[in-house]
């Protein structure tokens, strides 16, 4: 057992509660702010000694000089004479502990006098209740960091339980932006999570929506681990190595050639799908892109016996239409539009089937408005590529890259995905059991004050109803204040990094020690303050930098391709199928046909991922039979005329 | 102890005294500016020692005091600029009931029960050299208590100085005078630095001389020689400015072993003095003439006991 480092004392102005307790160190004591101590209280009760855990919460040093006047005096008012007093004045380290955990729990009491010892690691355990989760039989513990004090190195495990449900479940994780704390924190929970997660609660895997900048696009690739991080990965149980399976998607540009992704690198392509959805995955969710001045009721109307009477279904000619209509694309449902107005025109009519006119021209014009407010997520043709929702696989990352796109475009993704995710969970057939969703700028997504969003409503939905089927959402933000208070509230785990001292002055931290307060606002890189359900106070933990390459990195050493022709781009996305296809196959191929049928004939590849690529790309063409030069006729010989011949023939 | 009433010192019952002393440095008594004095000086000093009292009243038996008496004494040693316990001898603690016992039958008879009680007893009312008790007048006997306590004390002080002086470390400051002990007396390591003066040992223009010495000057080298106590060496010295305040601010006596050169060495201990002026022992009123190093052993030992 280590010596004892401190004493508990207790005043009448400042005493012991069951809550609180104070103890003095000597000078050079290695207790600070975040340190777990250990009370071995001097009375048995019931024939127990008590032990009393508590994380100190506050610190203070005094000399017994009763006024600054009086150094003042000592030093005839020079500073510089200080230094050379013989003696230095009687000094006290005094700290405030808050408890963690009395044993015994019951009665519970103000903490007693007693010796101090700093905890080691099974004192850890005890004092944070890992004990429970950690014991043989429960195993649900999965690291998140180390806890280091003196000479102490303990491992803080959540448990699994409290993270991804049912008990309790999501992650928020709040600090300062560039200070590799948020992101990092999620890579590497996320692979303590994939090591760690107990077979028998069944698959996981994680959504991350990359929503700016190039951090998450490197997962697959390795990154720098200093040797101090070796150290840890190794107390921590977790191999130092960077996400075996992890699948990217990415909507196009705007022009449809190149991905728009930081990851659309050739060299990267390989596990990087385009994300492209039609008329009917966009009109599901047309709510989350039409504000409700934009939809009225009678627009609702019409939208809904679109969806529910016109998309994928044989919309027979009637007095207004003209001919018969097959809608499954944006270009087809404008051409059903136009019928319908251009009948309406005809015969001077004023409404069909209730609709009336300005309805149907108001509606027609949001709609097809989408697709250019969309371009690149949203196809006219209606090809679909997309997530594999029923096929998810056990310990994959899916990475939704929508760093740069617009912001409609990127509710869209997240409501659609999200939505689908949960339609699945709640089936059952995604493919994994549980499944994590990072969400990056909580800030903007779910915002504490502002109007209701359909992507906000969806946040609250799954941080309310989540742990129940599994979802389970890792959010993180800037300013935890600013986000919306039932979707912070309901996580049960919040991880801290540094954070700007503006933040900390709002009200949510007033539960917070100011000396507390005050180590959250210098935090190092890679250092956590961490708060979960089992943990009386918060704890201050240190994890290592997540082991794949970094978004400078990456972008440094696999910069992102600039828009490209329309040939390379073809090659660029089938080659990955297909390596034998060349720039001159493709150019051949494709010489004829216009860019929006070469762009179609190319997702309709990608989507199908035939085994022969080249004979399944070449016939998404139209036939054309080249132009022939046309065959001159021969010119007939002059006969030379002879020279006596009268008639000329 | 619960309804204890602590008695404040006794003001010392000998009357305010000057006594010519031998002068030991040249013929005659004149004020010295100790020399290479700077606020950069170093002190010699390796520890400093003193000893508390405390005096309570904690019953009257037919109008006789019962007192308690708690002594303590310390020494605290000087390491890396802070001050710890000594380790070589703990702080002393003792705590005895002083009692009358001649004018407390009752209590006389229960002497053998008394003496298994884990307190010691001290009987206030024995007769004195010459035979004669003390008067009942519980005043009287409250103020032999009270001497009895002090006498106490300074036998604590005087183990404790004996035990350094036997260890050898460093100069020792001590708290008060260093002749009750011969061993003390006679020791280089002890330097005696005494606060009060209910004696001057100087009489006529030497007096004129002490009263008027200045920041940092020290008087010449005398010899005190008390007729029960070991002769040593002694000077007074003005630790601070005492313009505007009384004569006796800021004044300290002095008491070494006798050595030779005392003219050296009355200067580099003085040095060593005044280089304890700093930090100031405020919030004690006696701050003018004690050192740190003294109030925390006043501080420790009031913790402790």
């Amino acid at each position: 057992m280590s010596e004892a480092l401190g004493r508990v004392v207790a005043t009448e102005r400042k005493p012991n509660t069951p809550h609180e307790f104070h103890f003095w160190t000597a000078i050079n004591s290695p207790v600070g702010i975040g340190t777990i101590v250990r009370v071995d209280g001097a009375q048995p009760m019931d024939g127990q000694i008590p032990h009393i855990y508590g994380i100190v919460v506050e610190g203070f040093s005094y000399t017994d000089l009763q006024s600054p006047m009086h150094d003042v005096l000592g030093h005839d008012g020079l500073p510089t004479l200080a230094g050379f007093a013989s003696t230095e004045r009687a000094e006290i380290r005094l700290y405030t502990a808050a408890v963690l955990r009395q044993i015994p729990e019951e009665p519970l009491q103000p903490v007693p006098m007693g010796q101090v010892f700093l905890a080691e690691e099974a004192d850890v355990h005890v004092a944070l209740r890992m004990d429970s989760y950690l014991k043989d039989g429960a195993n649900t513990g999965i690291p998140v960091g180390v806890y280091r004090a003196g000479g102490t190195d303990a491992v803080i495990y959540l448990d699994a339980d409290f993270l991804l449900g049912p008990e309790a479940a999501h992650l928020n994780i709040t600090g300062v932006s560039g200070l590799a704390t948020k992101t990092s924190a999620v890579e590497w929970l996320l692979a303590s999570l994939f090591k760690h997660f107990p077979e028998e609660k069944g698959s996981i895997a994680a959504v991350c929506f990359n929503v700016k900048g190039p951090d998450l696009c490197y997962l697959d690739k390795p990154g720098k681990v200093e040797q101090t991080d070796e150290a840890l990965y190794e107390k921590l149980g977790v191999e130092p190595k960077p996400f075996q399976k992890v699948e990217y998607f990415a909507p196009y540009t705007a022009k449809g050639l190149a991905l728009n992704t930081f990851r659309n690198n050739e060299e990267l392509l390989d596990n990087v799908t385009p994300l492209t959805w039609g008329l009917r995955e966009v009109l599901q969710y047309a709510e989350v892109l039409l504000n409700k001045d934009d939809i009225d009721a009678k627009a609702d109307a019409l939208i809904d016996f679109i969806t529910e009477n016109v998309v994928d279904k044989e919309f027979a000619a009637d007095g207004v239409l003209v001919k018969n209509h097959r809608v499954e694309s944006f270009a087809d449902l404008d051409a059903w539009f136009r019928d319908v107005l251009q009948g309406l025109e005809k015969k001077n009519g004023e409404s069909w089937r209730t609709h009336h006119v300005a309805t149907i021209r108001k509606v027609r014009n949001r709609l097809s408005n989408i697709s250019t407010r969309c371009a690149g997520l949203v196809t006219d043709s209606g090809a679909v590529s997309d997530l594999p929702f029923g096929s998810f696989e056990d310990k994959t990352v899916y990475v939704v890259d929508v760093a740069n796109l617009e912001e409609d475009a990127q509710d869209l993704i997240f409501a659609r995905i999200v939505s689908k995710l949960r339609e699945h969970l709640e089936r059952r057939d995604l493919g994994v059991k549980h499944l994590v969703v990072f969400v990056d700028e909580l800030n903007k997504y779910a915002p504490g004050d502002g109007p209701e969003t359909y992507v906000r409503k969806m946040l609250l939905d799954i941080a309310e109803r989540g742990r129940y089927l599994g979802l389970v959402l890792f959010s993180a933000q800037q300013f935890r204040s600013q986000v919306h208070r039932r979707v912070v509230g309901n996580s049960g785990t919040a991880l801290f990094g540094r954070m700007d001292p503006d933040e900390l002055s709002t009200p949510g931290y007033a539960v917070l020690s100011p000396a507390t307060r005050t180590k959250l606002a210098t935090l190092e890189k890679g250092q956590l303050m961490i708060r979960h359900p089992h943990f009386t106070q918060p704890i201050f933990v240190r994890f290592p930098r997540p082991a794949v390459m970094q978004g400078r990195e990456g972008s440094e050493r696999y910069p992102q391709s600039n828009e490209i022709s329309l040939e390379a781009a073809i090659l660029r996305a089938l080659r990955p199928l297909d390596p034998t296809i060349s720039l001159p196959w493709v150019q051949e191929i494709t010489a004829l046909y216009t860019e929006q049928e070469v762009i179609r004939a190319r997702n309709a590849t990608l989507l199908a991922r035939p085994n022969d690529v080249k004979a399944y790309f070449s016939s998404q063409f139209r036939k054309i039979i080249p132009a022939q030069p046309a065959q001159r006729p021969m010119a007939g010989s002059i006969r030379s005329v002879p020279e006596n011949d009268p008639y000329g023939f | 102890m619960d309804g204890a009433a602590s008695v404040e010192p006794l003001a010392a019952s000998d009357p305010p005294t000057l006594r010519a002393a031998t002068v030991i440095e040249g013929t005659a008594l004149r004020a010295v500016r100790v020399p290479d004095f700077s606020p950069e000086a170093k002190s010699g000093f390796g520890a400093f020692l003193d000893g508390t009292q405390k005096v309570q009243i904690v019953a009257h038996h037919c109008g006789m005091p019962i007192v308690i008496g708690t002594v303590s004494a310390a020494v605290r040693i000087r390491v890396d600029r802070r001050l710890t316990t000594w380790g070589h001898q703990p702080p002393l603690v003792e705590r005895k009931i002083y009692l009358p016992l001649r004018y407390l039958p009752v209590l006389a008879e229960l002497g053998a029960d008394v003496a298994q009680t884990s307190w010691q007893i001290v009987d206030t009312s024995t007769a004195d050299k010459s035979g004669e008790y003390p008067s009942q007048h519980p005043a009287v006997l409250l103020e032999r208590a009270t001497r009895a306590v002090d006498q106490q004390r300074e036998h604590l002080e005087d183990r404790l100085a004996e035990a350094w002086c036997a260890q050898g470390e460093a100069p020792i400051y001590i708290d008060g005078g260093i002749s009750r002990s011969a061993n003390v007396a006679s020791s280089a390591l002890a330097v005696g630095v005494i606060k009060s003066h209910r004696t001057l040992y100087v009489e006529g223009d030497a007096l004129r001389i002490v009263l008027g010495l200045r920041k940092g000057e020290r008087s010449s080298v005398f010899r005190v020689a008390p007729r029960s106590r070991s002769s040593v060496m002694s000077w007074y010295l003005r630790l601070r400015g005492e313009a505007g305040r009384d004569p006796l601010w800021g004044l300290v006596r002095v008491e070494v072993t006798e050595r030779e050169r005392p003219s050296d060495r009355a200067n580099e201990i003085s040095r060593w003095i005044m280089a304890e002026t700093t930090p100031l022992s405020l919030p004690d009123g006696r701050w003018d003439k004690m050192a740190y190093g003294v109030r925390d052993c006043e501080e420790f030992l009031r913790a402790i006991s």
